[in-house]
């Protein structure tokens, strides 16, 4: 479990590191889904760029009502800062699901968005909270929705030579309540199912881990339940695209935890 | 170790030193039609195919349990004609470091012509190995029994996973043509014995030194064929050679555990007496034989009939080839499967009358010992019915319906401990240190204190001051090895005979120096003190000439037993199970060391609640691998872990001086039999093989 050979560059700068990205280039961050790649020969980048010095991108700050997380921040600021926890609790709430601590002491943000595990907890909640993602390349910079960026297992709309840099997160609308749940059989393990909910007066939003190949939301749920449906009932709505019937129970489960949970 | 001053088999960097790498099949059935070797790589020194090693190095030999027929299917250092697993090694790869070394597999062109690979046992007719046996008048007891009840039960094959993984490092000396192997190993004994039949060296000139072990629960046993490479690697290069195994190969290519299924039946009469059992074991062993392959299917069959004053048991075992990597002893090595394959069929006779599974087992429970089982077993000692009411006790049963199902279940378990020889040196240096040399060897169990605490108990000294030396085959007696609960038992008893005779060659030298009658002197804490008071401490003694004793303890088997009670919780709406509590009741007859005793019931608990809720090692239809990495095989975290209630019952074995048993297995073969009986009773009596996982339990409940 030794990587193939490949040549490494610290990128001093943003235009640097963006300049040497492509088709052959990997960008390492916290590596903690790139290096196991790499040790099992699974990923074989001729170059891998390292971007842990490129302090601008680690960056966690309040901008107007927009919270904007830079692509490096560690997965451990996110799961410390106050700030988060004040305003974006559903993102305090699905970090501690991310692996074990030393985990997320390395493991970035963007690094979890980038690398789109279908069973990775933060685009899921990232998704929930209608963020927009930003990245950049020479050909300059564009800004995507969840649904855009995330096309299925490990794969997201990003070229080889773009990187990620920003994600900007909407202050979640006044009065509501938030909640992250899942099923994983060990504690830090892959989640085998989950569901990220944001409710509230007028305001409802679900997102779902394991029911498809990206994060999804439950756009028939959320309807129900602005119309006033119950939890389960909702749940259930969230549930049934799902064909296995162990699997859609224990989403609907889970999915009814996340709403009642979050009811402020 | 937790000061960081350990030293393992990867810590190791003697100068020159070369790495080795291994070239593994992709495909679980091949023919290998050519290999191909790079001229010329950056740092490699050279690849080893089968062909360099005909005439030099033989296969592993083959262990064959007494009475059973196995195919003479020993597994290749290298392939040959064939793979037979994916993750096979098929040539190996010597280069200045590891990386190099598997930058230059990567070179190696092996051509391979597929063939049709079997994932299933199930689907195998070639045999492996088979064993039968029968005791008692097994047709009569079936045509005289009221009800005849039991089932199909299975345990999934798994992985051993220990901490530090597989490796070896050796090393040639052409000047004393001495060759000595730095092995990551229970034992010196087995790696000794076996390097010398795949070599045909005599065993003098080998040397087997085990540097600290960071786990093995079984798999570390034998010599790895990759280790045997390593040896003959180092003697064509004249250079020191080292194979880490990383964790993938571990994975694939490292012995696997379990893997048996069983049909048992149990005849009884109308008051629930059990008059019978049958077993039909069948054991996905893998592709080839090594060394220990045989030997759980072996011990399962000959333990089914557990804890019961069974008349009659007729027990067959049939180990069937497959294209997976082949299995061999993990922690329990049989001793699971058995108590796996009967408690559960306990449980199901006992719904069958409608008695409470408690009852049934105290209605046949064995109560005078010695006892001979009808299959051959001879217990001897033991109080099945205390462990029982004991681990009742401690668990606290629960049951309910509704939406979470909550349900109790027992098992009780006996199991072969034991047998065979150790040995041990015991000496008053001239420094007057005391060292102990002891044949068998740790890797995690904490020999050093429980053997120096037996020794000090003896001599009237602290056990601070005595040293124990393990793991260098130039340095201590010969023995069996470090596996099967033995190391206490037989190991211990072995520092306890060579130290009595330690302490009579001091009573008999401070006689002679203080000029008084052996019988007048007495041993204290200050040292040996004659009629009139005169002292001599061991200090004085050594100086007037170092003294040295040495034992060698040999025994039957001894059976430890115990009674595991356990609480589970199932979710309805999902399947998510939660064990509750678990209650661990082991008699392992005299304790010597409770608290590392009761670490090793924890730790073992631990494993067996891991192949309960998510332990599996699993393969496609093509035989390939799906598990072959943590994060795909998930051991339990302390967060799975519930409250566990540990307690002793002693029933000291008359077969040793110490009245031990054993105690490293305990908590592997209680745990999984008495969660899979709490599951069933959650589930209203519908009986589900391991792992628990919610799909699987959510299948139960709904469909």
């Amino acid at each position: 479990m030794k990587p193939a050979p490949f040549d490494y560059v610290a990128a001093r700068s943003l235009d640097e590191a963006v300049g040497l990205l492509g088709e052959d280039a990997k960008a390492l961050a916290g590596g903690q889904s790139l290096v196991p790649l790499l040790n099992f020969r699974l990923a074989r980048p001729d170059l891998i760029v390292d971007i842990n010095g490129l302090s601008e991108l680690d960056r966690l700050e309040r901008d107007d009502g927009l919270l904007r997380i830079g692509a490096l921040t560690r997965q451990s600021a996110l799961e410390r800062s106050d700030l988060v926890a004040a305003g974006w609790p559903l993102l305090s709430q699905a970090v501690r699901f991310v692996g074990h601590p030393q985990i997320r002491s390395r493991g970035t943000v963007g690094g979890s968005v980038a690398h789109a595990d279908p069973a990775a907890e933060l685009p899921v909640a990232l998704a929930a909270l209608d963020a927009r993602f930003t990245a950049r390349s020479p050909r300059g910079r564009r800004t995507l929705g969840a649904a855009e960026l995330f096309i299925g297992p490990l794969t997201t709309a990003l070229e080889p030579d773009e990187l990620l840099i920003e994600i900007e997160v909407p202050r979640p609308p006044e009065g509501t309540g938030s909640a992250f749940v899942e099923h994983a059989r060990t504690h830090g393990d892959f989640a085998v199912a989950g569901a990220a909910a944001v409710v509230g007066p007028e305001h409802a939003a679900v997102a779902l881990l394991g029911a498809g190949p990206a994060p999804a939301r439950a756009g028939a749920a959320e309807s129900a339940l602005v119309d006033g449906a119950e939890p389960g009932e909702a749940a259930m709505l969230a549930a049934s695209p799902v064909e296995d019937g162990a699997r859609r129970a224990l989403i609907a489960e889970l999915v009814r935890r996340a709403i009642e949970e979050a009811a402020p | 170790m937790l000061t960081g001053r350990s030293r393992f088999l990867d810590d190791l960097h003697p100068p020159g030193l070369a790495h080795l790498a291994f070239v593994r099949s992709p495909y679980a059935h091949a023919r290998v039609v050519s290999v191909s070797v790079p001229q010329g790589a950056p740092g490699l020194l050279a690849v080893l195919t089968a062909r360099d090693l005909e005439g030099r190095a033989r296969p592993l030999p083959i262990q064959v349990p007494e009475g059973a027929d196995a195919a003479d299917e020993p597994h290749p250092l290298l392939a040959a004609g064939d793979v037979r697993y994916a993750g096979q090694a098929v040539a190996a790869v010597v280069a200045e470091s590891r990386a190099l070394a598997e930058d230059a597999a990567e070179l190696v062109e092996v051509e391979y012509e597929e063939l049709d690979p079997i994932a299933d046992p199930a689907a195998s007719d070639l045999e492996l190995l088979r064993w039968q046996r029968s005791g008692g008048d097994v047709d009569g007891a079936f045509a005289s029994a009221d009800m005849v009840a039991g089932g199909r039960y299975a345990l999934p094959r798994l992985v051993a996973a220990p901490m530090e993984t597989r490796g070896a490092l050796a090393y040639h000396d052409p000047a004393r043509d001495l060759l000595t192997l730095w092995c990551s190993s229970q034992d010196t004994h087995r790696p000794l014995r076996n390097l010398s039949h795949v070599l045909d060296v005599p065993a003098e000139r080998l040397r087997v030194i085990v540097p600290d072990v960071g786990g093995a629960f079984g798999s570390k046993g034998p010599l790895a064929p990759e280790a045997a490479v390593a040896a003959v690697a180092a003697m064509d290069l004249g250079r020191p050679v080292k194979w880490a195994e990383d964790r993938y190969e571990n994975f694939v290519a490292s012995y696997q555990g379990r893997g048996m299924e069983a049909d048992v039946e149990l005849a009884l009469d109308g008051d629930g007496r059990m008059l019978a059992v049958r077993a039909r074991i069948r054991a996905d062993l893998g592709a080839y034989l090594l060394p220990a392959t045989a030997i759980p299917p072996h011990t399962a069959g000959m333990l089914m009939a557990g804890c019961y004053t069974l008349q009659a048991a007729e027990v067959s075992v049939t180990g069937v080839r497959t294209n997976k990597v082949p299995t061999g002893p993990y922690r329990g090595a049989g001793r699971p499967e058995a108590a796996y394959f009967l408690e559960c069929a306990v449980d199901d006779a006992a719904r069958a009358l409608s008695l409470d599974p408690v009852e049934l087992r105290r209605r046949n429970l064995i109560a005078e010992f010695p006892h001979r089982s009808p299959l051959g077993f001879t217990y001897d000692s033991g109080d099945y019915g205390r462990c029982l009411d004991l681990a009742l006790e401690l668990v606290e049963p629960g049951r309910a319906a509704g939406e979470h199902l909550i349900g109790t279940g027992v098992a009780m378990y006996v199991e072969r401990a034991g047998g065979s020889f150790e040995a041990a040196r015991a000496a008053l240096a001239a420094d007057g240190r005391l060292v102990i040399h002891s044949s068998t060897s740790p890797h995690g169990q904490g020999h050093d204190t429980t053997l120096a605490q037996i020794a000090a108990e003896r001599l009237h000294v602290d056990p601070a001051a005595i040293v124990l030396e393990f793991g260098d085959s130039a340095l201590v007696p010969g023995g069996t090895g470090t596996f099967g609960s033995r190391s206490v038992t037989v190991g211990g008893s072995a520092v306890a005979r060579a130290v009595d005779e330690l302490r009579e060659q001091c009573l008999r030298a401070a006689a002679r120096l203080l000029d008084a009658p052996q019988n007048e002197i007495s041993w204290g804490e200050d040292g040996l003190t004659a009629g009139d008071g005169r002292t001599l401490r061991l200090s004085d003694l050594a100086a007037a000439g170092a003294l040295e004793a040495v034992a060698r303890f040999e025994s039957e088997l001894v059976f430890g037993s115990g009674a595991y009670a356990a609480v589970v919780e199932i979710e309805r709406a999902t399947g998510r199970l939660t064990v509750r509590r678990l209650a661990a009741v082991d008699d392992a007859g005299t304790i010597v060391n409770p608290l590392l005793a009761e670490g090793q019931v924890l730790g073992g608990a631990v494993q067996g609640l891991g192949e309960c809720l998510s332990e599996e090692a699993t393969y496609d239809e093509q035989a390939q691998p799906t598990s072959a990495s943590f994060a795909d095989y998930s051991l339990p975290t302390a967060a799975e872990v519930p409250p566990i209630a540990a307690a002793f019952v002693e029933s000291p074995s008359p077969l040793n001086p110490l009245g031990a048993k054993g105690i490293g297995e305990g908590g592997t073969i209680g745990t999984p039999a008495a969660v899979s009986n709490a599951v069933a009773d959650a589930l209203g009596g519908r009986h589900v093989d391991p792992p628990f996982t919610e799909d699987k339990l959510w299948r139960a409940i709904h469909e």
